[in-house]
């Protein structure tokens, strides 16, 4: 487990421009990972995290609960089905995407506070 | 180390239920159940001589005299000697006979029978039933080897009763198996991580450990996507046990070239639609493997692919 106190997922939306696509409810994030293969992101990613990928499909939001992963930010202005995001909302999984690359996001991100 | 090792815990705990067994037994167990019967006995005419005999062959240290089926005296082997000491051994019981006879009845509890053993002092005491019968004779001797007999019942009693808990706390764990399974079709990327989730459900509500649960998932999510990606279609199964789950991922075909290949990281033969979607990172069957605390694979081209997993659901570190 990270030492790192949890980082709020709200406090971090200004910083990236993101949209939620979810209620975002009160979402303490222990860490980021950024991953677009998503056995990469079951090998490799910790419970807790804010997962940042261009993948949009439905897989994305099983990956992630089966990863215990808090949270999905869709880059690159990506937006996944409405059936996807209920899907994300009965499992629990936080949605949000902004218009930044991934790239971009993962720089904004760390400036913010996320490690 | 400060606690005591384990055999002798089971010892302790052994000697005092033994204990509590036998003061149970005392109030329990009836003059009758420790009584010998039915008694060897005489009749008032028959002579000290003849009872002396009676003692050597059945071994016993007094005789009840009867006359008529109503006791009416009894013969010691105290008495025995005296005769031979005195030579009045050849002359009837009736002479000589204790008339004066203290009884137990056969209902007395043992723990009555011992106090009257140690008010009177007698080694020995005929025992009537309700309607004034001699049913029996008992002597303290009877009454040690009644209780031993009862402990010894008890706890046979009681290492058969631990016997079927344990066999039936075995047959409940098979019970408590659950089988899931579900076909998967080449190409359903929709439905890829269902059988997964259901998987996660039965393991979440059996109260397995996140980490485990998520290490299981993982291995059914990458099985049952290897069988949409590669395959013509399949079938998965997961069996879980109380102390394990076994997966299992078996497809039609069309099987695997080299399994070596297969299982190093970053090698894979996924096709365009696949790897657009997130899959075909070679990653699949290496994180079954990291996975899985067992894991078997066999492939033959043309006939398909059997993929075994098994992770155990108990804690490592925690027995039974």
């Amino acid at each position: 487990m990270k030492q790192r106190p949890a980082i709020k997922l709200q406090s971090l939306l200004p910083f990236i421009q993101a949209r939620p696509l979810t209620d975002l409810a009160e979402a303490d994030l222990t860490g980021c990972y950024i991953s677009d293969l998503l056995s990469d992101v079951l090998a490799n990613a910790q419970p807790g995290v804010l997962w940042v990928t261009i993948h949009t499909h439905r897989n994305v939001v099983s990956v992630a609960s089966m990863k215990d992963i808090a949270a999905v930010l869709f880059s690159c202005g990506r937006k996944p089905e409405a059936a996807i995001i209920a899907e994300a909302v009965e499992k629990g999984i936080l949605l949000l995407n902004t218009s930044l690359t991934t790239y971009e996001a993962a720089g904004k991100l760390w400036e913010a506070g996320l490690r | 180390m400060t606690s005591a090792p384990p055999a002798e815990q089971t010892l302790d705990t052994g000697e005092m239920r033994r204990v509590s067994f036998a003061r149970v037994l005392v109030f329990e167990l009836r003059v009758r159940d420790a009584m010998t019967s039915p008694p060897i006995s005489a009749g008032p005419t028959d002579s000290l001589r003849s009872i002396q005999h009676l003692m050597k062959t059945h071994r016993i240290s007094g005789v009840p005299i009867l006359a008529d089926d109503a006791l009416v005296g009894i013969v010691s082997i105290e008495d025995i000697i005296s005769a031979l000491d005195k030579g009045y051994i050849n002359e009837p019981a009736e002479r000589w006979m204790s008339r004066e006879i203290v009884t137990l009845r056969d209902h007395f509890s043992l723990v009555r029978a011992v106090a009257e053993f140690d008010r009177h002092g007698f080694g020995r005491f005929p025992v009537l039933d309700a309607n004034n019968r001699l049913v029996g004779i008992m002597t303290r001797g009877d009454i040690t080897a009644c209780l031993m007999h009862h402990l010894e019942r008890r706890a046979e009693e009681a290492l058969a009763k631990e016997a079927v808990l344990v066999a039936t706390r075995a047959d409940n764990e098979k019970a408590q198996r659950v089988v899931i399974d579900t076909d998967v079709k080449s190409g359903d990327f929709d439905s890829a991580g269902k059988f997964s989730q259901r998987m996660r459900e039965v393991l979440r509500a059996r109260g397995i450990d996140p980490e485990i649960r998520r290490r299981a998932a993982i291995i059914a999510y990458e099985a049952e996507t290897n069988i949409i990606i590669h395959s013509l279609g399949g079938r998965i199964t997961a069996s879980i046990d109380p102390d394990k789950a076994c997966i299992e991922a078996v497809d039609r075909g069309p099987g695997i070239e080299n399994v070596d290949l297969a299982m190093q990281e970053g090698w894979s033969t996924a096709g365009p639609l696949a790897r657009e979607l997130g899959f075909g990172a070679g990653m699949g069957l290496p994180n079954i493997k990291r996975c899985a605390d067992e894991f078997t694979i066999q492939s033959e081209l043309g006939s398909g692919t059997r993929l075994h997993a098994e992770v155990s659901l108990r804690k490592a570190g925690t027995s039974i």
